[in-house]
């Protein structure tokens, strides 16, 4: 049994992000605020801050990725970082190169942060034990576990449409017992103090004893989507379907697909949430997908603003960040 | 002209044996490598004050990587650390490389067990060929090589009628089948049980379905073929409820558990702590009670190392890539000392389960676990009391995944409150003695 937190230094600094489990209600609204300092600068001309200058910024993803890879090589380039996009799934690994020898190669390029995707649930924190200790880790996913900086950027979506999270009921369909950006969320959720979290999904897809985390478990969407404010969908992967959890893609929009219908049992202010890419007329409607409660686009926007905050504050420039964060209001 | 013996008189120590002799101090002889009533002329003579003497431990369950697994460990450091840690026989795994279903295999564990030196090894033979579940290996030829047993390793086999087929077989030849409780395909991909906190980390799940359902396979065809069945490695409470009514009905069923299965729960791999990932895994608090009830109420007949010595490389990886497994026999004794106030039980009762039970499950002349005069002199004599050291320099086993290796304070785990004692002085293996401390 592990006894400390590994993503805290020893003087109680967050040195990496690895989950959002454990962190404080103070951590994740500092995370927040810092990053809505950053979207004022997302949205000038001249969109670079100067915090990361001649830092190195390594994207190692053992796992294919364009939105999150993209979004933090953004986040990166926009606090003036060098980034270096490593491709690992086709590279070393193939070759029977174990994680650690990987790592040791990396660190020997002085890189200053590594963003890492795994499929291995755990992977970031054994690679946050493993590194050198001036190397900061942050996790872009890892397995089934967590996806902390999707789990932030949708806290700082539901913030911004909502102000705060106190009475808010928020509901999440679909694939929970597969889902990192479930697990992040729901942390995220309880932490801010969600009224209350609903998950929704077949049996099939709901993991054991996860009322452990806070939730309540629905199997009609209808019923779990009364007086809704927040609706998150998630990601069905195709594999699914060829492993005896879902019989078909039409059978889970029958049951599970959040239509234009259904979305009016929610309140009328409910805002539609998905870490995309969305399979229209699977998890949603396309007219649901594009229409006015969606909020799916401005997620993959906050998503940069998300992580330019946690890329500060990890390598130590809270301070700087809270500082900028003056200067702008003033 | 005389030559030095190894005739020696135990004297003062806590006898523990319940089938031979009852549980008060008294002394015991060893003259030409047997037990005896009284000394030779020439005994040295050991005070065992304050120390216990029990036959020497049985291990139904431990992986000693020889031949083929070099890297995790060999017949030599591992017997050495078997017998350092009290066990005199030892029955080895058939997952080996290659799997110990020939007797060319058998001879070459054997031969090297011998070279060696330390604990006794007994080969089990794979039940099936290369462990693959589907050709019967030759059974009856490997238990004249010298096989007690016959297993399956951690690979149950998954088409039923040629378990059906494995376990008539094995009838026939009254070979006992030592095999683990696993549905070959619920929670496969798994490697945490299948809980809360696997469901907070993300981990896939191995539900305790799978070893349910796998026991009453075992159970119903064990009804139908009268094979002697040995239930290897139970983890859940519901199983020991499945063996409990098993045995009522009269079946020949038995069944061990590993050590740290009554200790740990899944709550221990918080964190992600690969020390904590066993391929059978470790369960909720309430299925650890219930195997701790079981041993007590002798549901559960035997408690085996389920000993997995690793490589350091094999554990540097996230959770789910590390291996699966334990290096168990350093910190053995210790863990076994906990039991008797854990379980509210005597000392007694937690030593036939490595020492006379083991031995009555195989029921072959060839593993005899006795302090009774007239046998071959397999003994263990211990110091209950004495504080356990599990450090790098003191550490026998290849296998240095263990969370107690150079842990301060071996309750961060195990969170009894109990001191982690127990140490080896002395142990006889056909009258030979090894001491450990002086």
């Amino acid at each position: 049994m592990k006894q400390n937190d590994p993503q805290f230094n020893r003087f109680g600094n967050l040195h990496h992000f690895l989950t959002l489990d454990g962190l404080n209600k103070q951590t994740l609204t500092g995370i927040l605020d810092a990053a809505e300092n950053f979207t004022s600068i997302n949205d000038k001309s001249i969109k670079n801050a100067p915090l990361l200058r001649g830092k190195t910024v390594a994207n190692l993803f053992f796992e294919n990725s364009t939105r999150t890879r993209t979004a933090f090589e953004l986040a990166a380039k926009r606090l003036s970082a060098d980034i270096l996009n490593i491709d690992l799934i086709s590279s070393s690994t193939k070759k029977g190169e174990s994680l650690l020898d990987t790592l040791r190669v990396l660190e020997s390029l002085q890189c200053d942060m590594f963003i890492v995707r795994h499929s291995d649930s755990g992977a970031a924190h054994f690679i946050a034990e493993h590194v050198a200790p001036t190397i900061n880790v942050v996790n872009g996913g890892d397995g089934q576990h967590s996806h902390p900086t999707q789990g932030m950027l949708d806290m700082f979506t539901i913030r911004r449409h909502k102000g705060s999270f106190e009475n808010l009921r928020v509901v999440i369909i679909g694939d929970i017992k597969h889902s990192r950006v479930a697990r992040s969320g729901i942390s995220a959720l309880r932490t801010l103090g969600a009224a209350e979290i609903r998950v929704v999904a077949p049996n099939t897809l709901i993991p054991e004893y996860v009322e452990a985390l806070g939730v309540k478990v629905y199997s009609k969407l209808e019923v779990a989507l009364k007086d809704a404010d927040v609706i998150m969908g998630l990601r069905l992967q195709n594999e699914r379907m060829n492993s005896a959890t879902v019989p078909s893609m039409g059978e889970f929009f029958r049951t599970y697909g959040l239509t234009e219908d259904r979305l009016k049992l929610a309140k009328p202010d409910a805002i539609v949430m998905h870490p995309g890419p969305t399979n229209r007329g699977v998890e949603i409607a396309a007219n649901v997908a594009d229409g006015k409660q969606a909020v799916i686009l401005e997620q993959v926007n906050y998503g940069i603003a998300v992580r330019m905050a946690v890329l500060s504050i990890t390598m130590g420039h809270g301070e700087a960040v809270r500082e900028a964060q003056m200067a702008g209001a003033s | 002209m005389s030559q030095a013996t190894n005739n020696t008189s135990i004297i003062g120590a806590r006898l523990l044996d319940l089938t031979a002799i009852p549980d008060t101090s008294t002394d015991v002889h060893i003259v030409d490598g047997v037990i005896c009533d009284k000394p030779a002329t020439d005994s040295q003579i050991i005070d065992a004050t304050g120390m216990v003497l029990s036959p020497g431990f049985v291990d139904l369950y431990a992986r000693l990587r020889e031949p083929g697994l070099t890297r995790k460990g060999t017949l030599a450091s591992e017997c050495h650390a078997a017998l350092a840690a009290g066990f005199t026989t030892l029955l080895c795994s058939p997952d080996t490389h290659p799997v110990i279903d020939s007797t060319a295999t058998v001879e070459l564990i054997r031969q090297r067990a011998q070279q060696a030196g330390g604990a006794r090894v007994i080969p089990l033979a794979a039940l099936t060929a290369n462990l693959e579940g589907q050709r019967l290996s030759e059974i009856a030829t490997l238990r004249d090589a010298g096989c007690v047993g016959a297993s399956q390793a951690d690979q149950p086999i998954a088409d039923t009628s040629v378990l059906l087929s494995a376990m008539e077989y094995a009838a026939t030849f009254d070979i006992p089948l030592l095999l683990t409780a696993r549905d070959p395909q619920i929670g496969g991909a798994g490697c945490a049980h299948a809980g809360a906190v696997a469901t907070r980390l993300g981990l896939p799940g191995i539900p305790a379905a799978t070893e349910t359902i796998g026991l009453a396979r075992l159970i119903e065809l064990c009804r139908d073929t009268a094979c002697r069945l040995h239930i290897s490695r139970i983890s859940t409470a519901r199983g020991v409820e499945q063996i409990h009514a098993a045995k009522q009905a009269g079946l020949s069923i038995t069944a061990d558990v590993g050590i740290h299965h009554l200790f740990f729960t899944e709550k221990h791999i918080n964190g992600f702590d690969v020390n904590f990932h066993s391929s059978v895994p470790f369960r909720s608090e309430q299925d650890r009670d219930a195997l701790r009830a079981g041993v007590a109420n002798g549901t559960i007949d035997a408690i085996c190392s389920d000993h997995a010595p690793h490589d350091t490389d094999a554990k540097l990886a996230p959770f789910p890539s590390s291996a699966a497994g334990l290096s168990a026999f350093d910190v053995f004794l210790p863990l076994l000392m906990q039991l008797p106030a854990l379980l509210d039980v005597p000392l007694s009762k937690i030593l036939s389960a490595v020492t006379t039970m083991p031995a009555n499950i195989l029921a072959t002349e060839t593993v005899e676990s006795t302090l009774a005069a007239g046998k071959s002199a397999n003994l263990v004599l211990f110091d209950p009391a004495a504080p356990a050291q599990c450090t790098s320099a003191n550490f026998l086993s290849q296998g240095r995944n263990t969370p107690f290796l150079d842990c301060d304070d071996a309750n961060i785990h195990l969170e009894s409150g109990l001191p982690f004692t127990g140490k080896v002085h002395t142990v006889w293996l056909r009258g030979v003695p090894t001491t450990f401390i002086q």
